[in-house]
């Protein structure tokens, strides 16, 4: 009889025995590749912390005649780390003027001073998306009528409420901003909203009146352009905030930045803004050592578990051992059969460990995904009550945290096991190898 | 022969048995303990965190429910200002970590020679504060102490200058210099000693600023001072109109941050109908969801572990107590009960649990005291305590008798002759 078939009929004739290993064996390798799968998944959620962090950095292309040109911009969003969220910005002055060319009466009353040529102008911020301007976000303005403007080129602009009444524009009329410095530049927009300021201007009396929150306007990024550089069809800015997905990579991505030829970088400022991402570093290293600890400590006592299992095992099978030696099948065939009764029980666990754990799996990811919505319900009703002028926090594009094994995590825990499993079962066998059958024999009862 | 003896023989007699299954239960409730002392480092960890993303409140004048007044600079609101006291008050509020409040001031500062510094604007814009490291300028990174310390509040007439300002006037930390707000109104004289230099990291020329009063200085002439020396600055010149108007707190656990402004708006001291409240917690908001799915996935795998663990358990009991079917036999046809012959398993379960559960307890230790070594800072927080020992002591040994009984039910159901006869 070959070992093979002593191998099968040992584990088919002990059916007891056999269920019990390959329970075993289930469980552990279950175990470990559940651990694998939810490692990789608090992987995930690390990079989306990383990227809510908002770990950003800033052109300032102000001093350069020709702006952040649009192909750069493109390029630079083009590349590898950038999490796709940008603000571009430029500011500018312009003349205020009504269709016909007359000029539209600013608030003067509480300025520092009013400078020449800006008798009837007022600042121009230009925002990708105006609602995310810092007067908005910060400074405590709110729009209460019409919409913001999301488009680079729509020629629209937001006005104050009180340069509204004092000029009676409502939204929908049309006026002409033309430039301070090259007077031939005047473009048409239209009013797309009317905003109010809740905070008071506390630098009246310091400011000129260009700089007044009355006389402030907001308008889409290609306007400003054809404002400052005079391009038509190309939208040039002034400044771009571009934000990447892992603050750690600020630096090197900065530096790829600074590689793109058509840039005079020598005159630009490049500023990385990550403070969040700094303060949190530390603790953020922490708690993915902490998973990292928890598999280590898994992985080490699974094995331990494993070994001490299967000494506990060919333990009660020295009268077994002594009989086959004393048959004259030789030390290495038995050696062979009793890791083949482990190997044939091992596939079969390690197969459908791959079916328990990606249950076990996908019941924690849905557990996981229907929290985050319970929480978003809760976050809402908490800045409710405390009175907060709390944004809802805004789409940042994190990735879905996904609990599933992955081919490499099933491969690893396949080869691990399987070394295991040899390992353990000759560490185990040694003792009684090394014994003669007669002594093995004499030994038993 | 009492079952007692009996199964204190069998375990020491069956000695390398008793072994391997004490060996066994040793690992796997050391796993558990480590994995319970895991758990909580987690939270620990995640609550560290949670403080590092700078959650705050701000108190504010309320200026919708004061007056208002007209003045040289045009209207100004004529709400009550913080007070110091009312300031201090909010800041020994369970659960803050720090506050700072800003009293602006732009005075003329000279060095201990009487010769006025120099610099680029007309005056310099001071902030009085309390704790300048929690002032927003530091905190968002534009500002960053090279040399020194912050202003803290049990400083009397500390004052932090910039880089520049230091570098243009060869001043260093320990230097004494004056300020005086108004010279041509008689304003005290005030001393001050230089306690920090801070760098400018931020990008001035940014023109993102709302022009607010602040935007009109160059950094360079930003200077912090202690509270104190800023209300000195401000004696005898006496116009309403100067006074704190915002004040900032910060929270240790952003995930408390309701909980601290509830308590803050329950001090009965306060006109709370003068001064309006707001959170800010946007980077915790931005980062909570990922944040608490790691703790969910870090639980759930302890949950996996701990669960895991007690099917072992309860597989290797069923394993020793099958493997002795023909011993159970004869126990039965000597004539001793089979209540007694399972408790006697139970028992010799019980004793090899009683030495390997205090072990397993100082082994655990030895596990976090390894990996303290080896991961500094995050495994400071894995610690085994005694309730952790107790509540795996308790439910381990309740798990052990029920693993024993239960796999005593398939050998108890058969009479001896059976059990026997089914042996070789």
């Amino acid at each position: 009889m070959n070992l093979c078939k002593r191998a099968c009929l040992y584990s088919i004739r002990k059916k007891g025995k056999t269920l019990t290993l390959l329970a075993f064996l289930l469980v552990m390798a279950t175990l470990m590749l559940t651990c694998l799968s939810i490692r990789s998944a608090t992987e995930t959620a690390n990079t989306n912390i990383k990227k809510a962090l908002l770990g950003y950095f800033t052109i300032n292309a102000k001093h350069l005649d020709t702006g952040i040109p649009e192909a750069v911009t493109k390029q630079i969003l083009s590349m590898d780390g950038l999490s796709g969220g940008y603000t571009l910005r430029s500011y500018t002055y312009a003349t205020y003027l009504d269709t016909q060319g007359n000029p539209l009466e600013i608030n003067t009353e509480d300025a520092a001073q009013i400078p020449d040529g800006y008798e009837n102008a007022g600042r121009l911020v230009a925002n990708t998306k105006s609602e995310n301007d810092s007067y908005f976000t910060e400074g405590g303005f709110t729009l209460t009528e019409g919409s913001h403007i999301v488009t680079e080129t729509g020629k629209q602009v937001l006005i104050h409420e009180k340069f509204a009444k004092r000029n009676g524009l409502s939204i929908g009329d049309t006026l002409l901003l033309r430039g301070i410095e090259d007077q031939t530049h005047t473009i048409p927009v239209t009013v797309a909203g009317i905003f109010i300021n809740t905070k008071e201007q506390d630098s009246i009396g310091l400011a000129p009146s260009c700089d007044l929150y009355d006389n402030i306007m907001f308008t889409d990024l290609a306007t400003a352009s054809f404002l400052l550089y005079g391009t038509e069809g190309e939208t040039r800015v002034q400044y771009g905030d571009f934000y990447v997905n892992d603050p750690d990579d600020l630096e090197q991505i900065m530096a790829e930045v600074q590689g793109i030829d058509s840039m005079d970088w020598a005159n630009c400022t490049l500023t990385r803004y990550d403070n969040d991402y700094q303060n949190a570093k530390e603790s953020l290293a922490g708690l993915q050592n902490i998973v990292f600890i928890a598999i280590a400590v898994v992985s080490l006592i699974c094995f331990l578990v494993l070994a001490l299992f299967l000494t506990l095992r060919l333990r009660g099978r020295i009268h077994e051992t002594g009989v086959y030696l004393a048959m004259g099948i030789s030390k290495g065939s038995v050696l062979m059969q009793y890791l083949l009764e482990v190997v044939i029980a091992a596939v079969l666990a390690l197969l459908l460990s791959f079916g328990a754990s990606s249950a076990i799996s996908h019941q924690i990811g849905s557990s996981l995904l229907s929290q985050v919505t319970s929480e978003a319900y809760e976050t809402v009703s908490l800045t409710g009550d405390a009175e907060s002028a709390e944004k809802s926090s805004e789409d940042l594009g994190l990735s879905e945290i996904e609990v599933a094994v992955s081919a490499k995590d099933y491969a690893l825990v396949w080869a691990f096991g399987m070394v295991l499993c040899a390992a353990s079962t000759a560490l185990a066998a040694y003792p009684i190898m090394k014994m003669k059958p007669r002594n093995i024999l004499s030994q038993m009862s | 022969m009492n079952l007692g003896l009996r199964a204190v023989l069998h375990t020491a007699r069956k000695w390398k048995k008793t072994l391997l299954v004490f060996c066994l239960l040793l690992a796997i409730t050391t796993l558990v303990l480590s994995g319970l002392a895991i758990a909580d480092a987690q939270e620990e960890q995640a609550e560290e965190l949670r403080g590092t993303t700078g959650a705050s409140f701000t108190v504010e004048r309320n200026l919708s429910t004061g007056g208002w007044s007209n003045g040289s600079g045009g209207s100004y609101s004529i709400q009550e200002f913080l007070t110091e006291d009312m300031i201090q008050r909010i800041a020994t509020v369970d659960g803050v970590e720090g506050y700072d409040a800003s009293l602006i001031t732009l005075p003329h500062i000279f060095n201990d020679k009487g010769k006025e510094l120099t610099h680029e604007n007309y005056s310099f814009y001071n902030y009085g504060s309390y704790n300048s490291q929690y002032h927003e300028l530091f905190l968002s990174g534009r500002f960053e102490v090279a040399e020194g310390s912050h202003i803290t509040d049990d400083m009397a007439n500390g004052v932090m200058i910039s880089r520049e300002l230091a570098d243009w006037n060869d001043l260093k930390v320990g230097d004494t210099l004056t300020g005086i707000y108004y010279p041509q109104n008689n304003t005290p004289a005030v001393d001050m000693e230089i306690v920090g230099i801070f760098d400018v990291a931020a990008d001035k020329d940014d023109q993102v600023n709302m022009y607010d009063d602040s935007s009109y200085y160059d950094y360079s002439s930003f200077v912090f001072c202690s509270m104190e020396a800023a209300e000195g600055l401000l004696k005898g010149w006496g116009e309403k109109g100067e006074g704190i108007s915002e004040a900032y707190y910060y929270v240790t656990d952003a995930a408390q941050l309701d909980n601290v402004i509830k308590k803050a708006q329950s001090i009965s001291s306060i006109n709370w109908n003068n001064f309006k409240l707001t959170a800010n917690d946007q980077v915790y908001q931005n980062i909570s969801n990922s944040l608490s799915d790691t703790g969910t996935l870090i639980t759930t795998l302890i949950v996996v572990i701990t669960a895991v663990s007690m099917a072992l358990i309860v597989l290797i009991l069923f394993m020793s107590v099958r493997s002795r079917n023909r011993e159970t036999g004869i126990l039965l046809a000597v004539g001793i009960a089979k209540p007694a012959v399972i408790l006697q398993y139970v028992l010799e379960t019980l004793l090899v649990a009683v030495v390997a559960f205090p072990l397993a307890y100082l082994s655990s230790k030895q596990v976090a005291g390894i990996l303290g070594t080896l991961f500094d800072k995050a495994a400071e927080n894995v610690i085994v305590t005694p309730e952790h020992f107790l509540l795996v002591a308790g439910g381990g040994g309740i798990l052990l008798v029920a693993a024993a009984l239960i796999s005593c039910i398939p050998a108890m159901r058969l009479k001896p002759k059976e059990i026997l006869s089914q042996m070789e």
